[in-house]
């Protein structure tokens, strides 16, 4: 534990962590210092020079990156001076810098553009048919293109590759003006961890080649979500946008900062999983390839319920909300209820960091909820009955348990939020919102709950509206939470905070 | 086809290797080693170097574009490298590099079969400027007569 | 003037082979230090007042403490990554004395508790590096380097090793990281006084010259050495003299001796009869002096400093009436760009820019307020990077526009007509 001392930055009087840096100290109290090279997941490097305060008592002013907190040290960030200090680094910084922010990816999330509108504003004073010309649209693998003239050198991206994911791909080369972020000619990105540097950039020098002229940032929405392509359960935000007569579309995902998961990153297979989130959206309910109301779609539904005694197979990556009433509808009806979790192994996805080899997001919770996981139990359940509802387990239905053709004499009614071969000539297909439309709870494998909120807008009913209309079980997860699960866990929905709980 | 240090490059790598607390101060060295062993350092020989030592290629690629006197790509058999900070620009750097053109044709940064023509930074030979690096070799106190003689005696 | 400390042995036909050294002289000092205790010889440096030589000035015995307090293994890091335009000296001690240094490595390591020492020989000098080889190949022949220096039961390694072109690795820490395999980036300097470090262990880095003047210091003691020079600024130093100079070359010199006698009486006065105009007194890297600052000149760090400029190195570069100030400048400026490393913001891209003004300005293409353009990019360039390679550049221009503003003014007025034609 490290002794908490008062500092003076600005004429207020801040506790700070006596010895700790004071950049990331300024930072943490809200007080902005422009900076390019200092990140939190990589420490400082010193050669931005952006981050320059004035220390009462240091002749020079001083990189707040490289300065450690002392007791009653007086700290200036916006005096006369030093607001001419950073006026003029900044002034370096884009003196090479294209003005490309018409076309570029950045703008509206690039610190150069942000902290020339807070503190620049100057005008150039140096022509621009002389700036240095570099590659401009170096596509190094793994979705990135790469500007080196954007490029500031703070060196995130290759401090990234060596410190982070110890694969070496990028270095600065040359020397001078002339240096400039590259990887090994003729090589790519071959990290599963590549499209960080993205985010790592805070210019728009490294750009996603799969986001590329698709969608400005200010007119996406970020909704707080989690990623749910494996057990790791890494914060993401989900940034979304309703274009004219388009549906709620999801343009990327990217990292939220969650110390007790994933840290500042997530893996570019969970980065790209939009894409499937997005696609293949069903809407409309089909009974033998034939669209029909929904209130048709209900009534049998109820009726199979009621005298088919069917088999309930949930997905792994259900929230826990949505196991939850599924659980009590299966005591309702007296049903048995599997969830398959071999189906969504995947050893080879495994790795050391963010992914893990079950690429369900939620087999905690099916397994505290005593759900049975394995393939044995499911075969023998499936042989005592003629009917499976099945809830959006997306896997149940690919080779694994196809080729025992136990499935062959069997009528499905699914749940799905995506569509899948052949599922319009399904007994009863129902079309439910996906995990970026709900909000709700996971268990990831390593105990941490946490909570994502509901994100994008799109007409469709959620599976727990949609049971709280057939059999009247709540209807928000805050209701499933009052009323099943304050008692198992012994805190509320509301309790659980913006980095989970571990359990 | 694949790089290997000859047997001299070897022997010299084996005997530098325990002078020094940890290997990695090898890299200049071997980037030499390499240079003077094919003339230039070929991607084959950083290969070759980055397996050695275990460092990473891209930051091996990092230290040779660093420096200004590897080669990453062939070069003619003679560079002639003038040197052009003040003491010799002020002792008439000019014009050895007019003498120069004269006799084998070529201006700065031009190249032909044989020669290649660059100016360099200030080389630590200001007490004999103007003077010239003709690959390895210093040549001091030029007139652009002994220019001229120079490279007829070297380069033909 | 002249002075034979470092420099007695330059002159004696193959000095630098090691039956001629020993005849000389050579070695002497060992006998002497190995019955003394280490701090003996750290004692006797640091009274001698004896000064970094590669620019710096630093006290060596300050800079050799901080190594020798660690109980940690040490190294020595001879720099002879000589650079500094108009700076020769180093490489007369390599090529005419190798055994002086050699010597001199021995008494410093024995004294910082050091067996392993580096010199980082700049690419470029090849001959310098091979004649340093055949030296120490000789001493390890003689047992006066190895297992056993002398059989005094002490082990002293010297290894060369070669830059590869690039003047910021003359700066410490840029060279600690170039030995250790890496891009010479300079590092961020600690806050309280701390040695280098090379692959964590502490390191003292010394110029040649440093190094090449312990052996007097050891064997005369350091009295002697105090008696030449200044009091602040004792012994000498292997001043050179470069440019429009009748007889450019090295001269050893105490320390105090007038700039203007120096050139006149060692220098022969100006080439072709010409007038002095401006001299760079220390290397290219301290502020330029017009004729009169000349007359009034000391060459010790004390009077440089109060006269606004430096001492540096010692390496003169001399400017008759008729070179173009402007002109000058653009060398100077051009030879900063390249060797920039480009790590940090303001000195790559400031050394660029400048670059590029000054081309302007004498292809007459300059603006009315380049020069104070110039101006406040040096002003940028000052004491906000990493290392004082942008300090210097920001020193070199403010030095050339405080006395030769006119030459500027005078390209720009050029300009002006140019366009307006």
């Amino acid at each position: 534990m490290s002794e908490m001392v008062s500092i003076n930055v600005d004429g207020n009087r801040i506790q700070a962590d006596k010895g700790a840096l004071l950049l990331p100290t300024l930072l943490k109290n809200g007080i902005m210092v422009p900076h390019f090279c200092y990140h939190d997941a990589l420490g400082p490097d010193g050669n931005c020079r952006m981050c320059m305060v004035a220390i009462e008592g240091q002749k020079r002013p001083q990189i707040a990156c490289d300065t450690l907190v002392k007791k009653d040290m007086v700290v200036s960030t916006k005096n006369e001076s030093i607001n001419d200090v950073k006026r003029k680094i900044l002034e370096l910084e884009l003196l090479s810098h294209p003005v490309d922010c018409p076309i570029c990816d950045q703008a509206g999330e690039c610190s150069l553009q942000d902290y020339y509108m807070e503190f620049g504003l100057n005008e150039a004073r140096r022509p621009k048919e002389e700036k240095k010309l570099k590659n401009k649209k170096l596509d190094i693998g793994k979705n990135i293109i790469l500007d080196q003239e954007r490029c500031v050198l703070c060196a995130r991206c290759t401090r990234f590759t060596q410190e982070i994911t110890h694969t070496n791909e990028l270095a600065i080369i040359g020397r001078g003006n002339d240096a400039r972020v590259s990887t090994v000619p003729g090589q790519e990105m071959q990290t599963p961890y590549a499209m960080n540097i993205i985010d790592l950039c805070p210019v728009g020098a490294l750009t996603s080649k799969d986001f590329r002229f698709k969608q400005r940032v200010w007119f996406m929405h970020s909704s707080k979500g989690v990623c749910h392509g494996c057990a790791k359960g890494c914060n993401i935000y989900i940034d979304h946008n309703q274009e004219k007569y388009k549906s709620d579309t999801i343009f990327r995902y990217r990292p939220r900062i969650n110390n007790r998961v994933n840290g500042h990153f997530i893996c570019d297979e969970g980065r790209l999983s939009y894409k499937d989130e997005n696609n293949e959206r069903l809407s409309g309910f089909y009974q033998h390839n034939k669209l029909i109301s929904e209130e048709r779609a209900m009534t049998h539904l109820l009726h199979c319920l009621t005298t088919l005694h069917p088999l309930l197979i949930v997905s792994p990556s259900l929230s826990l909300e949505e196991l939850t009433v599924i659980q009590v509808l299966s005591q309702r009806f007296n049903l048995e209820v599997h969830a398959f979790a071999q189906g969504y192994q995947d050893e080879s996805f495994e790795d050391d960091w963010l992914r893990s080899k079950d690429r369900s997001s939620n087999l905690a919770s099916v397994k505290k909820l005593d759900i049975k996981t394995s393939k044995d139990a499911l075969i023998r359940a499936l042989e005592c009955t003629g009917l499976v509802i099945n809830f959006n387990h997306r896997s149940f239905l690919n080779t694994k348990l196809q080729d025992q053709a136990i499935l062959v004499n069997k009528k499905e009614i699914h749940f799905a939020s995506h569509s899948f071969d052949n599922c319009k000539h399904k007994e009863l297909l129902i079309p439910i919102s996906s995990y970026s439309e709900n909000e709700g709870t996971l268990i990831n494998e390593d105990g941490v709950l946490q909570r994502y909120e509901a994100g994008l807008c799109n007409e469709k009913k959620s599976l727990l509206q949609i049971l709280h209309e057939l059999i009247s079980t709540p209807a928000t997860p805050k209701e499933v939470w009052d009323k099943h699960l304050n008692e198992v866990f012994g805190f509320g929905y509301e309790d659980i905070g913006p980095e989970g709980k571990q359990l | 086809m694949s790089f290997v240090f000859n047997e001299e490059n070897e022997a010299t790598f084996t005997a530098l290797l325990p002078r020094y607390p940890h290997h990695k101060s090898l890299v200049l060295p071997c980037l030499w080693m390499a240079q003077y062993q094919e003339g230039y350092i070929s991607a084959e020989a950083m290969d070759f170097i980055c397996k050695k030592l275990d460092v990473p290629l891209a930051h091996l690629y990092g230290v040779a574009t660093f420096y200004t006197m590897f080669y990453l790509e062939e070069i003619p058999k003679f560079h002639i490298q003038v040197c052009k900070t003040l003491s010799c620009e002020l002792c008439g750097k000019n014009d050895i590099l007019k003498a120069i053109e004269e006799e084998v044709g070529l201006k700065v940064n031009e190249s032909n079969e044989l020669f290649k023509v660059s100016q360099v930074e200030c080389l630590g030979a200001c007490g004999g400027a103007p003077m010239l690096q003709l690959n390895e070799d210093y040549h001091e106190n030029l007139t652009p007569q002994s220019t001229k003689e120079l490279l007829q005696r070297f380069c033909k | 003037m002249i002075q034979k400390i470092v420099s007695k042995n330059f002159n004696i036909e193959n000095s630098h082979t090691l039956e001629v050294a020993k005849k000389n002289g050579a070695y002497q000092s060992i006998d002497r230090a190995f019955t003394l205790k280490p701090t003996d010889i750290e004692i006797e440096i640091s009274k001698s007042g004896l000064r970094g030589k590669g620019g710096g000035g630093a006290s060596a015995g300050a800079k050799w403490c901080l190594v020798s307090v660690t109980n940690e293994k040490s190294y020595l890091i001879v720099n002879a990554d000589e650079s500094e335009p108009g700076t020769f000296k180093d490489r007369q001690i390599m090529q005419y004395d190798p055994h002086l240094l050699i010597e001199g490595i021995i008494l410093t390591c024995y004294a910082i508790h050091s067996h392993d020492a580096y010199i980082y020989v700049r690419g470029e000098y090849k001959f310098f590096a091979d004649r340093l080889n055949e030296a120490i190949k000789e001493a390890y022949e003689d047992g006066i380097l190895g297992q056993n220096v002398k059989d005094f039961g002490y082990r002293m390694d010297i290894t060369v090793h070669r830059g590869a072109g690039a003047y910021i690795c003359g700066e410490k820490s840029a060279l600690v990281e170039s030995l250790e395999g890496n891009r010479g980036h300079p590092r961020l300097k600690p806050h309280e006084p701390s040695p280098e470090y090379y692959f964590g262990k502490p390191a003292l880095v010394n110029n040649v010259e440093t190094i090449a003047s312990v052996p007097f210091i050891i064997n005369e003691g350091a009295d002697a050495y105090k008696a030449f020079g200044t009091e602040k600024s004792p012994g000498t130093l292997l001043f050179g003299m470069s440019g429009h100079i009748n007889n450019p070359g090295i001269y050893e010199m105490a320390f105090g001796e007038s700039m203007q006698d120096f050139i006149d009486k060692i220098g022969g006065g100006i080439k072709n009869g010409k007038k002095l105009k401006a001299v760079i007194p220390g290397g290219a890297s301290t502020p330029v002096l017009n004729a009169e600052e000349v007359k009034l000149a000391k060459l010790d760090y004390e009077s440089m400093k109060e006269i606004g400029s430096a001492l540096g190195t010692g390496g003169m570069i001399i400017m008759d009436e008729d070179t173009c100030m402007v002109g000058a400048l653009k060398n100077l400026l051009s030879f900063y760009h390249h060797e920039s490393c480009g790590q940090c913001t303001p000195c790559r891209e400031g050394t660029a820019w400048v670059d590029g003004i000054i081309e302007n300005i004498l292809n007459n293409k300059g603006k009315e307020d380049d020069i104070d353009l110039l101006s406040d990019i040096s002003k940028t360039m000052n004491g906000k990077t990493i290392c004082v390679f942008a300090p210097a550049v920001s020193m070199v221009i403010d030095g050339f526009i405080l006395r030769f503003r006119n030459e500027f003014e005078t390209y720009i007025a050029k300009s002006k007509e140019a366009v307006d034609v």
